[in-house]
């Protein structure tokens, strides 16, 4: 489990962290995200020992990170895509933390065929990519095999197929029952691999809850275009769904695609597209991260 | 502890600079020693003093025994790779004491293979110019022994203050702006005042000398012991400083 309790962390004038508490449960995968600025870095990084809190605690299985047994085979941390020797080849970095963290060398092929770098194993650091790079850190990340992975921002950088890849990276993770908390200023990026989010802004608790309890406050919203329009929104009315013009589309809110589907084949109208459209999460994530935390 | 310190040894020999550093220092030692013999006559270089002053010009890796030391720690905050190290090693204390035991082991390394390249050299060159190697016994055995003491130090006195300075090329110039021109400023300084004119045998490279000395007694030096107490006090004093400030510092 993972507690941060009451955590304070100033930097100058700049309240960084300001009694943020929040917990992890086993097993789940936990989205941390905020705007950027808003703490969640330095949160992480308070938790891995990496930072001084002014006061407040953050543990992991009941644990400062320094005090766990093993705590490089336990945790496993993605904190930047920057921590590497340019020179160094990427099999060598991962075994010279894997002697310093206690992890079977072994280990080192296993992590890098399991985030597809096999084949570059042998190059220097310097000549990755920004996405090869995200990818070794991911592999530091598994060396020891940990049942608890706190990634910062792993998708920053990555191209939209970097981006997939990493999604279903972490949903394999996922289903691996390991603990995730990621962070990210996106929730796009997140809302499909997590199961709840903790939100913050200017260092506080705005937000913490389920997916679900996140996506029971969104509207479902459907974008729909039809030869038949005028029929459509008619019919769609009579149904009880608010329907506004989208150019030549119609915008049918409180209506899943199934809905509107299956209205439209019993009316026996054709439609040239039906669309959900996810945006509405996006919104209550940034009116979230928009107002004045208590 | 030592699994940090078989983690620093890998860091050491898994990066270009280490090779290049060792290549450049023996094309450096080679062409200081044999043109140092050829352009010297036969009598000048005859005695066992004289080839142990030649021997003595393996002592440049202590250089770069320092400037590997520096870059062991300052690399670590060039790269940011201290971040995957202290979570490897969440251990602060056994980050600092490991990376003065590799400076160190790395530094007896280089230098003892300097050492032993001036050596191969003298008794290559040495011949070629009608001139019988003399270093056979106890006064080269002494110095290379000791040599190698100064060497450990320095290792460990690089990995000190890079951690404290952290800046790669800060620490380098700092480092070398002490050797050159601070200290020699410190015992000039010293001596006009006559506050204390022995006083500067107890900074660094005073102490390095006192250490390597090969002649008889000399006022302005420490014994080989005292050399190597008063050094490492200083590596004390780097590591001293490194471990708090390492602790303290927020690794952002």
């Amino acid at each position: 489990m993972i507690a941060v309790e009451d955590l304070r962390k100033r930097y100058g004038k700049t309240q960084a962290v300001d009694g943020l508490s929040f917990t992890v449960e086993p097993g789940r995968v936990v989205g941390f995200l905020g705007p950027n600025g808003a703490g969640k870095t330095t949160t992480l990084r308070v938790l891995l020992g990496l930072v001084h809190a002014n006061s407040g605690q953050a543990t992991i299985l009941g644990k400062k990170y320094s005090q766990l047994e093993h705590p490089f085979c336990q945790v496993g941390a993605v904190l930047e895509a920057s921590g590497f020797h340019p020179g160094r080849k990427a099999r060598n970095h991962l075994r010279v933390l894997a002697r310093a963290g206690h992890a079977p060398e072994k280990r080192v092929d296993e992590v890098l065929a399991k985030v597809g770098l096999e084949e570059a194993a042998n190059k220097r650091v310097g000549g990755y990519s920004l996405g090869m790079r995200q990818r070794l850190a991911l592999a530091s990340a598994l060396l020891g095999d940990p049942g608890v992975l706190i990634l910062d921002e792993p998708a920053n950088g990555l191209d939209p197929e970097g981006i997939r890849w990493l999604r279903d990276f972490l949903r394999s993770l996922a289903a691996e029952g390991r603990s995730v908390l990621i962070s990210s200023h996106v929730l796009a990026e997140v809302e499909q691999t997590v199961d709840e989010v903790v939100i913050i802004n200017k260092g506080k608790l705005v937000a913490h809850s389920s997916m679900e309890e996140l996506k029971r406050g969104v509207e479902e919203r459907v974008r729909v275009l039809s030869p038949q329009t005028k029929q459509l929104e008619k019919k769609l009315a009579e149904a009880g769904f608010a329907v506004s013009a989208d150019g030549n589309a119609l915008l049918v809110t409180g209506a899943s695609c199934a809905q509107v589907g299956e209205l439209a084949a019993k009316s026996s109208l054709v439609l040239h597209e039906l669309t959900p459209l996810a945006a509405q999460l996006e919104d209550v994530f940034l009116e979230l991260t928009s107002r004045e935390p208590k | 502890m030592i699994a940090a310190l078989s983690s620093e040894w890998l860091k050491i020999r898994t990066t270009r600079t280490f090779f290049w550093l060792l290549t450049a220092l023996f094309a450096l030692i080679t062409l200081i020693v044999v043109a140092g013999i050829a352009t010297r006559h036969k009598q000048d270089i005859s005695s066992a003093r004289d080839q142990l002053d030649i021997l003595g010009i393996g002592s440049l890796a202590l250089f770069i025994a320092l400037i590997m030391g520096l870059v062991i720690s300052t690399g670590e905050f060039r790269h940011s790779t201290i971040t995957p190290t202290l979570l490897a090693t969440p251990s602060r204390t056994s980050v600092v004491i490991a990376k003065a035991l590799a400076g160190s082991f790395f530094a007896v390394v280089l230098v003892g293979l300097a050492e032993a390249l001036v050596t191969l050299e003298l008794l290559i060159v040495l011949p070629a110019k009608g001139v019988d190697f003399a270093l056979q016994g106890g006064p080269a055995a002494r110095f290379i022994g000791w040599t190698l003491i100064a060497a450990a130090l320095w290792g460990a006195l690089g990995s000190g203050l890079g951690l404290v300075i952290r800046n790669q090329i800060g620490a380098v110039v700092a480092c070398f702006a002490w050797l050159i021109i601070v200290e020699n400023l410190i015992i000039a300084i010293l001596r006009t005042h006559a506050i204390d004119s022995r006083a500067g045998r107890f900074l660094p490279d005073q102490a390095t000398g006192a250490i390597m000395r090969t002649g008889g007694h000399n006022p302005d030096l420490l014994s080989h012991l005292g050399g190597a107490f008063t050094l490492g006090g200083w590596v004390a004093l780097a590591t001293f400083a490194a471990l708090v400030l390492l602790s303290r510092r927020d690794v952002s």
